[in-house]
């Protein structure tokens, strides 16, 4: 499992000092950067050496494998979701995707990059204020916003068609709604296994449905 | 405020400790409501007392210097100071108390069990929405519940959003998704909170909640009118589907509200205020982005045709966007 097995100290408690001397897993020393408290007992470990101070991605809080795992959860819609990939809060993926996501819109000749940066500031949003008041257990913000960003990779291959070929005919529209129809799934597969509400899946994924349609909007037209 | 610096009046000893709140004959809110475990309020509680910890370090240094003028003044100067100083615990305890009551009330929390529903459920209230009841003798039930309509009230957006691209409506002021957005929560708020109060008025048993709700799955209709006018572009169809679709979901408000109102004076300007507000509602969203398309098509083929012979409305399949561009480039090459 490559999730499983170390406890990502979420709450800021004192991390033991016979993990930090197990230097092979790669996945077991990723400094979350929204959580305080880990980079301070984890450096006063390391010490001020050269040799012994840890990878820049790591320190940054970016693991790759991480990242890949995210990213064909997303890709694969019949794949089921494991719940306690949510658990770490990383932009760094969603960041990229938007990052590309504008640059394909900008090779089609639209520069929208403020449309862009608005609708997803306000859909995510949107979307934790719902998804808050819709589950049992509460949502942080980085959780919203690290889903909706992953999941935004789909409308990647719809803008990059749109370079190619005008998306506003019937092949277009079709092409539109199934791509619609994956990021959403997608979304909703991945919040309901994070938050554990069963039989509200269609429930979660119209809105995902509605904020990625807005984004097609920009796409195609 | 506190921190009196020097020998002040009797009364500086009652105000020199209002972070307390002792001594306020004013109700404290905080003893009634227990919140315990809404980790939103406790913020906001922390956050206002480590606030009005700072406000009172400043007032009590901006109050060390108003005393000394006090001193100087005598007997008058006293009795204002006095005054003042009362005065500014009241503002102090009642900007409090209104701030505590305003992180009380704007937690979202209490919007919580009006999202508690089943796919199921939403599916059986869109159909419903369409059907009005017979029985109108007995108050019919309303669920209360917000998610429906929210979501009714978003797709409508949506589709407001795709008829105006595929139009190439223009707004001058201001954008497309803000006059989208502005457009529908703006009806859905506004004329609920209109038909509340009309109900007040003509003592209708309906809460707001319940309002809102009404009205949001009433948008039902309008969303499929829309949705199918848009891209198919026939006037006499759009009629049909206005009377219709748009007479079925108001004829359900309607007898809904009827079954919980008395008397024929009240039913008849409820009911006829909401049939109106819905279904004029309907007819602007639809004349309000068509009217761009003939005003463009107008000016590129001069003023020969008679506008209701247009090319637009009697193609039926063709995507009026492209017929837009293909009008536009033949009127570039010519």
């Amino acid at each position: 499992r490559p999730y499983g097995g170390y406890e990502y100290p979420q709450q800021g408690a004192f991390v033991p000092p016979d993990m930090m001397q197990q230097q092979q897993p790669y996945t077991g020393h990723i400094y979350q950067p929204t959580q305080g408290y880990t980079p301070a007992s984890a450096q006063s470990f390391y010490g001020s050496n050269f040799e012994d101070e840890p990878p820049l991605l790591e320190e940054l809080g970016i693991n790759f494998d991480h990242i890949w795992q995210k990213t064909l959860t997303v890709l694969h819609p019949l794949k089921v979701a494991d719940g306690s990939i949510m658990n770490e809060t990383d932009l760094a993926g969603p960041m990229v995707f938007c990052l590309a996501f504008g640059a394909t819109l900008l090779l089609a000749g639209k520069i929208q990059f403020g449309y862009v940066y608005g609708i997803s500031a306000i859909g995510c949003l949107g979307m934790f204020c719902l998804l808050n008041l819709m589950s049992m257990t509460g949502v942080s913000f980085g959780c919203v916003a690290s889903v909706l960003g992953y999941c935004l990779l789909p409308m990647i291959l719809l803008s990059s068609s749109a370079i190619v070929f005008s998306l506003q005919g019937m092949l277009g529209i079709i092409l539109t709604a199934g791509i619609i129809g994956w990021c959403s799934f997608s979304a909703s597969k991945i919040f309901i296994s994070a938050l554990a509400m069963e039989g509200q899946q269609l429930l979660v994924a119209y809105p995902c449905a509605l904020l990625y349609g807005v984004f097609a909007l920009i796409s195609v037209f | 405020g506190g921190g009196a610096a020097g020998p002040g009046p009797a009364g500086a000893d009652t105000v020199s400790a209002p972070a307390q709140g002792g001594g306020s004959a004013v109700i404290d809110m905080e003893n009634m409501d227990d919140t315990s475990g809404s980790s939103f309020e406790d913020m906001g509680e922390m956050h206002q007392r480590m606030k009005e910890e700072e406000e009172e370090e400043a007032e009590g240094e901006a109050g060390a210097g108003e005393e000394e003028d006090g001193e100087f003044l005598g007997m008058k100067g006293l009795r204002g100071q006095l005054g003042r100083q009362v005065a500014d615990q009241m503002w102090q305890v009642g900007k409090r108390q209104a701030s505590r009551a305003f992180s009380l009330y704007a937690n979202i929390d209490i919007l919580r069990p009006y999202f508690d529903v089943e796919p199921v459920q939403v599916r059986a209230r869109l159909l419903e929405s369409m059907i009005p009841v017979k029985m109108i003798n007995f108050p019919q039930k309303i669920a209360g519940e917000l998610y429906g309509p929210l979501m009714l009230v978003f797709t409508l957006v949506a589709i407001l959003l795709h008829g105006m691209k595929t139009s190439d409506t223009i707004i001058r002021e201001g954008t497309l998704m803000g006059t989208a957005i502005g457009t529908c929560f703006g009806y859905w708020l506004g004329v609920s909170s209109f038909m509340y109060f009309l109900a007040y008025l003509c003592n209708a048993q309906i809460t707001m909640v319940q309002m809102l709700s009404l009205l949001g799955y009433g948008l039902f209709g309008h969303c499929i009118t829309l949705f199918v006018t848009y891209n198919i572009h026939f006037h006499s169809l759009f009629y049909i589907f206005w009377l219709v679709v748009g007479g079925l979901s108001t004829l359900r408000m309607v007898a809904v509200l009827v079954s919980r109102t008395v008397g024929h004076t009240q039913r008849l300007i409820l009911c006829g205020t909401l049939a109106a507000l819905h279904m004029l509602f309907l007819l602007y969203l639809h004349f309000a982005y068509h009217k761009v398309v003939e005003g463009i098509l107008d000016t590129l083929e001069g003023p020969n045709m008679p506008p209701f012979q247009r090319v637009a409305r009697d193609i039926p399949v063709v995507s009026n966007a492209v017929l837009n561009t293909t009008s536009k480039a033949i009127a570039l090459t010519l």
